[in-house]
């Protein structure tokens, strides 16, 4: 007979290394994938994981897709730690890059230091607010705010469309569903000559630390971790609950917000249909992974921008489809889960019972 | 045709708590059983275990004599035992035959037929064709039942099954049961309501703590002695010296309280009005879940009702939460201490800082201040001699003893005035349980009032100085506490009254 217990503790390192153990896991199950498609696993993952980030160029590209990521699951780490599921972190990013592209094509013609940071803002503000829509139907009408905040990423991703297909349409761009290029100060600064690295990266970083800060060390986050752990016990404390959700929400989608300013402005640098490569889906992903602390978010989303570098390059030298990167999420997700299970609960293995041969 | 079932040496045991500890029991058909007991004492356990849902860790179901495995409710469908739980499980947007026909293998006209003759037999009055959610609570009750009665059972187990119902709904379903019993359907019937078991049932079994503390016809039984079962019958009469609290100050008086939740399963409460005297203890009697739950929580302030009078110190207090009451000196200290007082995965300093309010400084303009803290948790642990000095340990490495001793010292290291508690010595041991009484009877001493919600009737007589008792979210009038004995309680607490 096999019996599932859960465990009284969990060890701290092992709870941060399970992750390490998933990540193994994910390439060992690649490899044989790669083995049934018929080639030489240790070969393709070295494509995959190796190739992409052997050069200068390659370690930018990581570093430009793991900006947003890490961004985008800073900000989801502030719900999901109170128990708030903001699933629509790609409407919030398409959202918050509608509002601050508008304000760049405003500015198409102007120059000047101030237009930079004047995007940046109203993208953040625009993220938070589409963000607020799922946070206030549930604090004042109880809806689901897994259900909103999913469906509201198609309604940004078709706004998206309307406005580049239409009145937001470069009106010297042959009726491609795309705005103008934005003028040389509306874009992030680029690091380096000939690589992509922009400032955005800094934005992620002074994020990350403020979210250590006020995760750990003021009463919002006191707050938002006892809401997380136990909603009675929040209740029982006097915490304003529904505020909570509420300004959770608003950070979130502010953070969503900046990543897809920070796209636009960045390596895109105008609008078109696909300014997010599913960054807002994947970022969930990133969270998990990083377990909701901003450091580990830090090296999460390096990892996951691997896998959409990798796939790349696996298109290009194995001929598999790009999607082989989703598969590859898929696959951190499942086994961080699986050992997530293996963490919290242990299997006993117990020996038949008299009554029961 | 006659069934048999027989439970025997039933254990179920959770982490932390025995639910079931080696329960046995027989029930024959062409009778009405009651599982009596209070919330927590294992009845849902036991009837979880006979549908399937939950799986035993020892011990053997018989049907019939035949020993039967109960791995899933399918099973307990496969033996005709069939269960009618207290929240509903039906769809809403479906209409009441769409929903009956879910999971039976039958032709729809086949269904439509047996149906049809189900309600004519025990004259249900149900459209089967309109949606779920157009229904009463009693009317989806029925469908639940005929759910039950179309795949013959032998076996029908209600839980709970009049908490959502009016009187009248009440009468019918009481009618109906008795017509199931006399056409040879077992019924068992769980309920910690007194009332109902004298009305409807034959056979009554009281369990308390996971164990079966009695068997008997209801004949043999009364309101009274069936309250001292539940609750324990060792009534002690040791009592604290009564004071006269006629001249000392009011601190705290609520006037015509109504509440009335949006939650079907939740107690209303009705015209409660109470006073409370400086220096003073009131105790609030009663079998759980006639109101307890939800005057604990409009006095903490988690549950706000609107247009309420509380008058604390003179001040109006009703609209602010348990956090602003704080301010005011009031202290709470809720029955769920495991999961609500405190938070087991924080840290005994973190669970501190729950008790936050102005004057302590734990949080300087927003930032945590761990040091303040942490000292003053370290004055909690040695004030009120729990039994560890690592304000780092989780709280869930307390036993629930020191666990209670955290909590009632991190609500009393601020002297409040007033405090609040619910069941504080639910499931201690006596050591821990002495040394709680002892702490309340102090603060009591010091000229600060208390107010003790409890179902232990030992506890209430020994602390109280004034005792009230709730039933169905009433208060009955407020007596000293000289002048109860456990008797009177017993009938208030059933529903009776006296003069």
């Amino acid at each position: 007979m096999i019996k599932v217990e859960k465990r009284s503790d969990v060890s701290r390192s092992i709870y941060f290394l399970t992750p390490v153990l998933a990540i193994f896991l994910t390439l060992f199950g690649g490899g044989i994938i790669f083995f049934i498609l018929g080639f030489n696993p240790i070969e393709a993952l070295k494509f995959f994981f190796i190739t992409p980030i052997s050069d200068l160029y390659g370690l930018s590209e990581l570093l430009v897709k793991a900006t947003p990521l890490c961004l985008i699951a800073i900000g989801l780490s502030f719900c999901f730690k109170s128990n708030n599921w903001n699933i629509g972190a790609e409407g919030q990013l398409i959202f918050g890059g509608i509002v601050g592209g508008g304000v760049a094509l405003l500015f198409y013609n102007h120059d000047g230091f101030y237009v930079l940071p004047i995007i940046i803002l109203s993208g953040a503000i625009g993220g938070m607010l589409f963000a607020m829509i799922p946070a206030i139907l549930k604090t004042y009408f109880n809806t689901n705010e897994i259900l909103v905040s999913l469906m509201l990423v198609y309604v940004a991703k078709l706004l998206l469309d309307y406005l580049v297909v239409g009145p937001w349409s470069n009106p010297e761009g042959f009726n491609f569903p795309e705005t103008r290029q934005f003028s040389e100060s509306a874009r992030m600064p680029i690091l380096f000559d000939g690589l992509r690295i922009h400032a955005g990266i800094f934005i992620t970083l002074i994020t990350v630390f403020l979210s250590w800060l006020i995760l750990y060390k003021t009463y919002l986050g006191f707050q938002i971790k006892v809401s997380g752990l136990s909603l009675k016990t929040a209740k029982y404390a006097g915490f304003k609950g529904k505020t909570m959700i509420i300004i959770v929400f608003m950070i979130s989608g502010a953070c969503a917000g900046l990543a897809g300013v920070g796209e636009i402005t960045g390596p895109i640098g105008q609008l078109h249909r696909n300014i997010s490569p599913d960054y807002g889906f994947t970022a969930i992903i990133v969270a998990f992974l990083g377990r909701l602390n901003p450091i580990g978010i830090i090296f999460a989303s390096l990892i996951v921008a691997l896998t959409y570098l990798g796939a790349e390059t696996a298109q290009i030298f194995l001929q598999v489809p790009k999607y082989t990167g989703q598969v590859f999420q898929g696959m951190i997700l499942f086994f961080l889960l699986g050992s997530d299970y293996l963490l919290f609960f242990k299997i006993k293995f117990l020996g038949l019972k008299k009554n029961e041969l | 045709m006659n069934t048999k079932l027989k439970v025997s040496e039933i254990s179920k045991i959770y982490p932390g708590c025995i639910a079931n500890d080696k329960v046995s029991l027989e029930f024959g058909s062409g009778k009405i059983y009651a599982l009596l007991g209070e919330n927590g004492a294992g009845k849902s356990t036991l009837v979880k275990i006979l549908s399937g849902v939950v799986k035993p860790d020892e011990g053997e179901v018989f049907l019939n004599d035949e020993s039967i495995k109960l791995n899933s409710p399918l099973d307990a469908k496969k033996n005709n035992i069939g269960m009618v739980f207290q929240h509903f499980n039906l769809f809403e947007t479906l209409s009441v035959f769409e929903n009956l026909s879910i999971d039976i293998d039958k032709k729809d006209e086949e269904l439509r037929a047996l149906v049809n003759d189900i309600l004519k037999k025990y004259n249900f009055k149900i459209d089967l064709d309109i949606p779920v959610l157009n229904l009463s609570a009693g009317q989806k009750q029925k469908v639940e039942i005929i759910r039950c009665l179309i795949r013959n059972p032998k076996v029908l187990i209600m839980d709970e099954p009049t908490s959502v119902l009016t009187e009248q709904e009440t009468d019918d379903l009481f009618i109906s049961l008795k017509q199931f019993s006399k056409d040879g359907i077992l019924i068992i019937y769980i309920t910690h309501k007194l009332k109902e078991v004298l009305s409807l049932c034959d056979e009554v079994a009281v369990m308390r703590k996971g164990k079966v503390v009695s068997v008997s016809n209801t004949i043999d039984e009364k309101i009274e002695s069936l309250a001292n079962k539940m609750v324990g019958e060792n009534l002690n009469t040791i009592k604290k010296k009564i004071n006269n609290f006629k001249k000392s100050e009011e601190i705290l008086k609520i006037s015509n309280l109504n509440f009335t939740s949006d939650d079907p399963y939740e107690t209303n409460l009705n015209n409660l009005n109470l006073s409370l005297k400086k220096g003073e203890c009131l105790g609030i009697a009663g079998i759980s879940g006639n109101g307890q739950n939800e005057l604990f929580q409009i006095l903490s302030g988690e549950i706000i009702t609107e247009g309420t009078s509380i008058m604390f110190r003179n001040k109006e207090i009703g609209k602010l939460n348990p956090k602003e009451r704080r301010e005011y000196l009031m202290a709470f200290s809720p029955e769920d201490r495991i999961s609500q007082a405190a938070v087991p995965e924080l840290k005994i300093y973190e669970n501190v800082a729950l008790n936050n309010f102005k004057s302590s400084n734990f949080f300087e303009k927003g930032l945590v201040n761990e040091k303040k803290i942490k000292e003053h948790s370290k004055k909690i642990l040695s004030n009120f001699s729990v039994n560890t000095d690592n304000v780092e340990l989780k709280s869930q490495f307390l036993s629930g003893g020191n666990l209670q001793k955290l909590i009632i010292g991190r609500e009393l290291i601020t002297s409040p005035e007033l405090l609040v508690c619910f069941n504080p010595t639910w499931g201690l041991d006596v050591g821990a349980i002495n040394y709680i009484h002892e702490t309340l009877i102090q603060i009591n001493e010091q000229g600060k009032s208390s107010i003790l919600i409890s179902t232990d009737n030992d506890e209430l007589l020994k602390l109280s100085d004034r005792i009230c008792v709730i039933y169905k979210g009433k208060l009955s009038k407020i007596m000293n506490a000289d002048t109860v004995s456990a008797e009177k309680l017993g009938i208030l607490m059933g529903g009776g009254s006296i003069d």
